[in-house]
């Protein structure tokens, strides 16, 4: 084809398209559709995967919880560690700090037990939590108002409390400044040092925190951890770390390997490994189906161009007797069926765009455009228009001059 | 300008072979202005396709500008009709919806010819068939002798060897009819070679010369003058 003839080409298209506007509009719609669709379920996928992100990110990033007791279904979703039999010692602990800061940046003991808090007079159940002082920092939950107890605090068994934002809410009814108030935890009087955040999470918002010391001193009464949380150094290493603190405690132990483990390490990666697993299907799910109905846009677009390409017989001879060689009819056909999927897959993109801005702003559903998706989604409209806009320009190109000359 | 020697156009039509044309021989200098004509079934309108480059021969030679074309290729021979011959048509051909400039040029554009000298040259040969001004009117919108000017004008416009007027006043009154064949024969003074297919002997007296086909055979090669049908 000459370089001329492009430009002939286009604008012969965008003639004879706008010739049949209304067909031409039908005839693009399928594609519309289809690459809307793709664009706006990938959108959702995409969506899907950054709120499991985000959501695993909120109990705390690079998470490694180290639970007493057997191995169990490792979730990282915050089960209570009030039944757990604990079986982490304080050299446990100590050890897996003395790691190294290449491997655990911080880590924080934790027990807890179920209990009741009293203001004034209001009662609620509570989980009590004994920590340490690194525990908002790993699991990604602050104090609001007050702070958090200091290390002078934990050591000294002073009994402090940061309480969560629900406990917050039904003793103090949400509002003023309880840093400084006195409450009743099991009957022990303990000074509010600071309210966390609300985590949405209502293990999290009905908990009362209490320095480990005291905890074990008042509540338990013993010496053992129920729990280790553990952040490491870097999301790259996280496997490594979980080998090393596996290996420590064994040895500390005197356990010979996991299976006779009396604790087992539970990984964020492994959650977030599953989740992901589980969005990613969801969205090839959701992208085979959008796919599909792409597919059967194009096949809109042949069944338009073959009508076309039929209805076009007498110009198509006319145009072989001026002189046009078969490529020169293939690329007059295949430009405007490109030029129609383009065109249905450009609106596509934006009514994917808008889809997805629906989809979170009255749906509700985390929806996200990946770039990726409209380069894929664009990118398949145009080979459709390639793919089924080839054969009818082919059956074209096929005619003989003598017989589409005659046609009528 | 062609030389036609022993040329064949069988037809196989089940056990039976159909000799549309059946070893023709005959020669067209340039600038004549040669009548075809002959009933339908003679085998007119198979030397046409043959001569237009839309068909193939059977057998025999067909040299048009010098040039072998018995046996090309589908795109050669489109190749050869682009750059020499021009079609007229009875019933015009011309594209519905571009105007008369842009049917003059579309034989240019599969020639490769920039944008700017085909507009150029599509306006000089509407002025020459006498459509100035129609320039920017499309098919509907002109008569149907303009319409026969327009597609007169687009058969010169590639500068083709010769022009092969397919029944060009067959959808026309004898007036118009009669302008065209003026139009024809002025074209033909100025050096342009012309072939003209024609089943009606009155049409086919006012070339300058006429051959007439009869069952695939040329019954008579004759000035126009001394021709009898």
């Amino acid at each position: 084809m000459k370089g001329g003839a492009f430009f002939e080409n286009i604008r012969m298209s965008l003639r004879s398209i706008a010739a049949n506007a209304v067909r031409s509009f039908l005839t693009a719609l399928g594609v519309m559709i289809g690459t809307g669709a793709v664009i706006a379920m990938l959108a959702l996928g995409a969506g899907a995967q950054k709120s499991v992100e985000a959501s695993l990110q909120s109990l705390g990033s690079n998470l490694l919880l180290v639970y007493s007791g057997q191995p169990r279904g490792g979730s990282l979703v915050r089960r209570s560690t009030t039944n757990i039999v604990p079986t982490l010692s304080a050299e446990d602990l100590e050890a897996v700090r003395n790691l190294g800061p290449h491997l655990v940046e911080l880590a924080a003991p934790e027990s807890s037990s179920g209990g009741q808090a009293k203001f004034a007079a209001v009662n609620m159940p509570v989980t009590i939590v004994g920590t340490g002082i690194r525990y908002p920092e790993i699991r990604n939950v602050h104090p609001i108002l007050g702070s958090f107890f200091t290390e002078q605090e934990a050591d000294s068994r002073k009994t402090s409390v940061v309480i969560g934002h629900q406990v917050y809410q039904e003793l103090f009814g949400g509002a003023g400044d309880p840093v400084g108030q006195k409450i009743r935890l099991n009957g022990l009087g303990y000074r509010v040092a600071g309210v966390m955040e609300p985590k949405g999470s209502s293990v999290t918002d009905s908990s009362v925190f209490i320095p480990i010391s005291t905890f074990q001193r008042y509540v338990s009464g013993n010496p053992k951890y129920a729990l280790i949380n553990v952040r490491a150094a870097s999301a790259g290493i996280m496997r490594q770390a979980q080998g090393a603190i596996e290996k420590e405690i064994l040895r500390l132990h005197r356990l010979p390997n996991l299976d006779a483990a009396d604790f087992y390490v539970a990984n964020q990666l492994d959650l977030l490994d599953t989740l992901q697993g589980v969005a990613g299907t969801f969205t090839l799910l959701l992208g085979g189906i959008a796919a599909i109905s792409l597919l059967v846009g194009g096949i809109g677009i042949m069944n338009i161009m073959l009508v076309s390409v039929t209805e076009r017989t007498r110009e198509i001879g006319v145009r072989m007797a001026l002189g046009a060689k078969s490529g020169d009819i293939i690329a007059q056909f295949m430009t405007e069926a490109i030029i129609l999927s383009v065109a249905g897959g450009l609106i596509g993109i934006a009514l994917g765009f808008g889809a997805s801005w629906a989809f979170s702003r009255f749906g509700g559903l985390a929806s996200q455009v990946t770039p990726l998706s409209v380069a894929l989604s664009f990118g398949f409209s145009v080979l459709i228009g390639l793919f089924f806009g080839g054969y009818p320009a082919y059956i074209a190109s096929r005619m003989d001059p003598i017989q589409a000359l005659r046609y009528e | 300008m062609i030389g036609v020697t022993n040329l064949s156009r069988h037809y196989r039509m089940g056990p039976t072979t159909v000799k549309a044309l059946d070893s023709v021989t005959f020669g067209i200098q340039s600038g004549e202005f040669v009548s075809i004509v002959g009933p339908s079934g003679s085998g007119k309108t198979t030397l046409m396709n043959i001569l237009g480059c839309l068909d193939s021969p059977t057998g025999g030679s067909y040299i048009l500008a010098g040039e072998e074309t018995a046996s090309l290729t589908s795109d050669k021979r489109a190749e050869i009709r682009g750059r020499r011959i021009g079609f007229v048509f009875q019933n015009f051909n011309l594209l519905p919806r571009e105007n008369s400039l842009e049917n003059v040029e579309l034989p240019m554009i599969y020639q490769g010819i920039p944008s700017r000298v085909r507009k150029e040259r599509a306006r000089d040969m509407l002025r020459k068939v006498g459509l100035e001004g129609r320039e920017r009117h499309v098919p509907s919108e002109l008569s149907g002798g303009q319409r026969q000017r327009v597609a007169i004008a687009r058969a010169l416009a590639g500068d083709p060897a010769i022009i092969l007027a397919d029944e060009p006043t067959g959808a026309l009154d004898t007036r118009t009819g009669g302008e065209i064949m003026e139009l024809f024969h002025s074209l033909n003074r100025d050096g342009t070679t012309l072939i003209l297919v024609t089943h009606d002997p009155l049409i086919a007296r006012r070339a300058r010369r006429v051959i007439q086909i009869q069952d695939g055979k040329i019954l008579a090669d004759v000035p126009s003058g001394e021709w009898t049908p």
